[in-house]
């Protein structure tokens, strides 16, 4: 069986790399027709979207990672204008992370009230924006690492300068950055596997009597578990890429977190479980089926990450 | 130390140590991960329903929280002996590992009386006594310290 890492991330970057720019217009686009139609159920498919891309915004920009070592050094290629289009889609990847997780934020609570909290909707709104706005930025700059002949203009920074290799320095060459990233990466995990274990747990019957709605508030310890691991996450990918490229634990990973992701989306909106108030409500096989799925998921994650250095090269 | 130095030479502590076969030294320190987040992850939800979250669900629905505690505890027992045993003479001798010990037996230790409070509070009873609250934060606190002592352990002992 062919290895992943026989996987062309190059390629996989070239097609990523829309979503955060095209699925931004799509959300954006969704947002503003509901805000004319005052069409609240429309709202909801907005940020549902808005989610579903803050999650392959990730993967969108890991490959683009992956591609840099692929390009670097290959004929007219300048290696400051990858830099630099690093640096701008770093920065729309950390608004499109915020965006998404407010939009998440009023996702979650519009399941508890019927409807989406407006100062919670226009906040995400406007951050999609913003994060569009860098995005576009990042993809124009992208296009002239392959296309000088569109008339980009020579990048002449040094490579000290770039917000990529500053991070690079404090993760490598400070003595507490990279154990205490570590640790509160430990520490975020523990929390989101045990907020997903109750959660999963209610489903496949523990807790019978009690309404989905009362675990579903432990939905938010979870994504703060979810959030510290990616901020730390991406502080060991922006650190140490050579540690993640190549890596077939890692690009499993990357995988098992989509699906991880997705299920994390469904079990905040689950329409099912949630019109039941009084706790009797039962799973269907499918639900069922869903639950050890997210379960197995957030193992899988846990399992590729903690093998990066035996079966990747990871240290 | 002739003990510590007996225990790393056992087939076992060597096979664990030395062998290039997944499923020695990186499949018993992945399953002590995983042990890890199911035992303190469940153990912070229940501290966080009896500090206030989720409050409504009454503390009887919590007991799967000790059923999940006990499996990834032995989980976790079994495969820390194994990783001791490993490397008897570095963990035996090293203040940071005795450190993080300490803290898990800490951390451990508030669950007995969490659980016979959780068995023994009636479902119509929503006030959570301040003992208990004050158990939480400990345990809150305590697995917090005894990951982040065991994940240093990394960069102070064996780095």
């Amino acid at each position: 069986m062919p290895s992943i890492t026989s996987l062309n991330l190059t390629h996989f970057h070239l097609l990523l790399n829309h979503v955060p720019t095209i699925g931004s217009v799509a959300a954006l686009g969704l947002f503003i027709i509901a805000f004319i139609r005052r069409d609240e159920g429309l709202k909801l498919v907005g940020l549902e979207v808005l989610f579903l891309i803050a999650l392959l915004t990730f993967p969108a920009f890991f490959t683009g990672i992956a591609a840099f070592s692929k390009l670097r050094g290959q004929p007219g290629i300048s290696e400051a204008a990858i830099r630099l289009h690093e640096d701008v889609a770093l920065y729309g990847f950390t608004w499109m992370e915020f965006a998404g997780f407010i939009g998440w934020v009023a996702l979650w609570q519009a399941r508890r009230r019927g409807r989406a909290a407006r100062g919670l909707l226009n906040t995400s709104f406007v951050l999609l924006i913003v994060a569009f706005a860098v995005m576009a930025r990042a993809a124009n700059l992208g296009g002239d690492i392959r296309h000088p002949e569109i008339g980009g203009a020579a990048v002449t920074i040094a490579q000290a300068q770039f917000l990529g290799s500053k991070i690079s320095d404090v993760m490598v060459n400070s003595p507490w950055a990279w154990p205490a990233s570590e640790t509160v990466h430990f520490l975020g995990l523990s929390l989101s596997f045990g907020v997903l274990l109750a959660i999963n747990l209610r489903i496949l019957g523990a807790m019978k009597r009690v309404p989905f709605a009362e675990v579903h508030r432990l939905l938010p310890w979870g994504m703060l578990g979810f959030g510290l691991n990616l901020i730390t996450g991406i502080l060991f990918v922006v650190g140490q890429p050579k540690q993640y490229i190549d890596s077939a634990p890692f690009y499993w990973k990357v995988v098992f977190l989509m699906i991880a992701g997705a299920n994390f989306l469904y079990l905040t909106v689950f329409r099912k479980a949630w019109s039941d108030t009084r706790g009797v409500w039962t799973a269907s096989g499918a639900d069922k089926a869903m639950a050890y799925v997210s379960m197995f998921a957030w193992l899988a994650t846990l399992y590729c990450g903690r093998m990066l250095p035996f079966i990747g090269h990871s240290f | 130390m002739g003990f510590l130095t007996w225990l790393e030479s056992l087939p076992l502590s060597v096979w664990v140590h030395e062998s290039p076969s997944v499923w020695a030294q990186p499949t018993v320190m992945t399953l002590h991960t995983m042990g890890m987040g199911v035992l303190v992850g469940a153990s912070w939800v229940l501290d966080l329903r009896l500090l206030g979250i989720s409050r409504s669900i009454p503390l009887s629905a919590f007991r799967w929280v000790f059923r999940a505690v006990a499996i990834s505890l032995v989980v976790n027992i079994v495969t820390g002996v194994l990783l001791f045993m490993a490397r008897a003479s570095l963990w035996g001798t090293a203040f940071p590992f005795l450190l993080k010990i300490l803290l898990v037996f800490a951390s451990a230790a508030t669950l007995l009386p969490l659980r016979s409070y959780v068995l023994q509070t009636p479902d119509d009873q929503v006030e959570v006594s301040s003992k208990a609250r004050r158990l939480a934060m400990i345990s809150i606190a305590a697995w917090a310290a005894a990951i982040t002592a065991g994940r240093l352990l990394a960069y102070t002992v064996a780095g």
